[in-house]
């Protein structure tokens, strides 16, 4: 079935439920603005990123780097250090992007970010190896040696140096295992513990950047830069993947208030807590959540917000929400939870928020368990009644998991809505139901106005690139299109 | 907007290189500790370059400074209350050549000069600047270079030591 199941009116008032405090609608011109914003923002970053790598090159060049260079054995010595210095500057950037620094979340996305410190992972393990490579003939011609016997030498006599290489395996195989082809033969947690050991190979390179390398040398321009980016890179994945978490969690004191069956396999999981009024805002955005029973406190659940925090008490008291389809093992366990169980959560994180918004108009377009985040998202992001629509898809009506509820919070903003339900359509768009395609309906047909909008998309993720593709054919531009992965 | 950010990083990438480069080329980087400060003017020490590597005696222990080039100071031979400087070989290094040239009165080794010292970059001139003085101080009371190298200056040690054996050997002591 393909079923309008509102039209574009607006805001029927006389809905019979609580009624909502509808979201204030920023002036005209206001999101543009915010856009903007974000965009300065991410170039800011860009340049950060870019200029990071070149200063750790030109404040070797600035010691007195380049006028070693005497010799050819001088040359590849050089070469190398440098392949060290941005390989190293790299590894820090890499550290940083998966660090969840809000301001970095803000402006890019959690995703996002996580795609940008994968990009730069075989770059920077290259540089590694080059540096090490180049390195061991540098310094093998300078005293008339071959690169391995050079290499044993600098393992057996210069301190630190065995640590050197310690660290340039665990590099290895940090890289390795995160290859898509290696990755998706092991669980989650094997690979987990792997990336750990990343910051064991950190740990382990510095020593010899002390002792070997000039890094930190006195006297040297690079020790303070080198210093500098350490020191934050160390006390900004302290703060925001430890301390942060923990503070968040001590500070809301979150426990399982009740689970409830939305659909077969499906459950709210409803929490309470205190000071939710400070998580406003964050509905659709997504938390990461230990529950704290045995056997699962150390299993970690990336799950949106499915509707707004409800406060209702003194001191912020209220409840959060996720809605949870059983996927795994770990999931699995989530729907016989008990009451009182303690949670902890990190975040909020990711841009599937108003943050995010570029125009007035919004589409969102949700798939199966992937409804869910829009559901939080329709009720707090601001728009005028008839500017909105939302498209929901699945097989059958009862896997539009909320749907009652999206239909109730539709009648009170004025938003289109359509159930888009039945088989896939095999050839084009198959996002879509195959009827809605045979009887030759796109994307426009359901929003015609899509290319003024913002749209969010979210679901399985061969399904959302579907939906991605065609709305970019619609004339959607990359901007408007907020998508996170949703299949983790 | 891409573009913009692309463009404005590649900028500034090449602006702070740029100035690395300048900083690096005026200021010569970091002095190194080795000069030429004493001349080989006693009678004596005349010629250097003559007699081929003395790089034998750094076949010791450390491949660190197995290679050895250059020339060694010869002196005027036979006797053993030789005076004059003689340089030593300059022993190639993986952190840069170090070469020492010892000054000789009476027969004994009045002083030691490190013409150059592992320099390539601020660590090792570091290592050489706490080093020297302690292996000068050490071979002039040894008056021989079989001292204990300095420990967290191993390479730097071995190189000084091996050229500071060829000089004593120039200068046949």
């Amino acid at each position: 079935m393909n079923t309008q199941l509102l039209p574009a009116s607006p805001a029927a008032s006389s809905s019979g439920r609580p009624e909502l405090s509808p979201p204030k609608i920023p002036a005209r011109g206001w999101f543009t603005r915010q856009y903007r914003q974000r965009m300065l923002r991410t170039d800011l970053l860009t340049v950060i990123a870019w200029a990071s790598v070149a200063a750790a090159i030109a404040l070797w060049l600035a010691d007195g780097g380049a006028t070693t260079i005497t010799s050819p054995a001088a040359l590849f010595t050089a070469a190398g250090i440098v392949a060290g210095l941005a390989g190293m500057d790299l590894v820090l950037l890499m550290l940083l992007l998966a660090a969840r620094i809000p301001f970095i979340d803000r402006t890019i996305g959690h995703d996002r970010a996580l795609e940008f410190h994968g990009k730069l992972g075989k770059p920077s393990l290259y540089l590694l190896l080059a540096h090490g490579l180049l390195l061991a003939v540098g310094y093998g011609m300078a005293e008339g040696l071959d690169p391995v016997s050079e290499s044993i030498n600098l393992w057996v006599q210069v301190p630190d140096m065995w640590l050197a290489f310690v660290s340039m395996a665990l590099f290895i195989a940090v890289v390795v295992t995160s290859l898509v082809a290696v990755r998706r033969r092991f669980p989650y947690e094997f690979w987990y513990v792997v990336h750990l050991l990343t910051y064991a190979a950190v740990a382990t390179s510095i020593p010899h950047q002390f002792s070997v390398g000039g890094l930190f040398a006195a006297g040297t321009w690079q020790r303070w830069y080198w210093l500098a980016i350490c020191i934050y890179t160390g006390s900004a994945v302290v703060y925001f993947r430890i301390l942060e978490p923990v503070l968040a969690t001590v500070r809301h004191q979150l426990t399982v208030a009740r689970v409830e069956a939305v659909a077969p396999g499906v459950v709210n999981i409803v929490m309470r807590g205190r000071k939710l009024d400070q998580l406003a805002g964050t509905g659709g955005r997504f938390f990461i959540w230990r529950f704290l029973a045995p056997g699962m406190w150390w299993h970690p659940h990336p799950f949106s917000l499915s509707a707004e925090p409800v406060v209702n008490g003194q001191d912020g008291q209220g409840t959060l929400r996720v809605t949870v389809r059983n996927l795994g093992t770990g999931s699995a366990q989530l729907l016989r939870l008990r009451k009182g169980t303690k949670v902890a959560l990190e975040g909020p994180y990711g841009l599937l928020s108003t943050a995010a918004r570029t125009k007035n108009k919004v589409v969102m377009i949700g798939a199966g368990i992937g409804i869910t985040p829009l559901r939080a998202l329709l009720e707090t992001t601001p728009f005028t009644p008839g500017e909105a629509t939302v498209l929901l898809r699945g097989h059958t009506e009862k896997e539009l998991y909320l749907r009652n509820e999206i239909l109730d919070l539709c009648q009170a903003r004025g938003v289109r809505l359509f159930h888009l339900t039945g088989p896939r359509s095999r050839g084009r768009s198959t996002w879509l139901p195959e009827e809605s395609v045979r009887n030759g309906y796109s994307l426009n047909s359901y929003v015609p106005d899509i290319k003024d909008a913002d749209v969010y998309v979210c679901g399985p993720a061969a399904w959302a690139a579907n939906v991605i593709a065609d709305a970019g054919q619609a004339g959607v531009r990359q901007e408007q299109i907020h998508h996170e992965r949703f299949d983790w | 907007m891409k573009i913009r950010g692309t463009v404005a990083a590649a900028l500034a990438s090449a602006g702070i290189l740029l100035a690395g480069w300048q900083t690096g080329t005026q200021a010569g980087g970091i002095s190194t500790v080795a000069s030429n400060t004493t001349a080989a003017g006693a009678p004596g020490a005349t010629g250097t370059g003559t007699s081929g590597s003395a790089g034998s005696a750094g076949s010791s222990s450390s491949s660190g400074t197995t290679g050895s080039s250059g020339s060694a100071g010869s002196g005027p031979s036979s006797s053993s209350n030789a005076s004059g400087t003689y340089k030593g070989t300059t022993v190639q290094t993986r952190f840069g050549p170090v070469q020492v040239q010892i000054t000789v009165a009476n027969g004994k080794i009045t002083d030691v000069t490190a013409l150059q010292l592992t320099n390539t970059d601020g660590k090792s001139i570091q290592i050489s600047n706490r080093a020297a003085p302690l292996l000068k101080s050490k071979v002039l009371a040894a008056q021989s270079a079989n001292v204990q190298t300095v420990s967290g200056a191993t390479i730097t040690s071995d190189a000084y030591l091996t050229s500071l054996q060829a000089a004593i050997d120039a200068a046949n002591l």
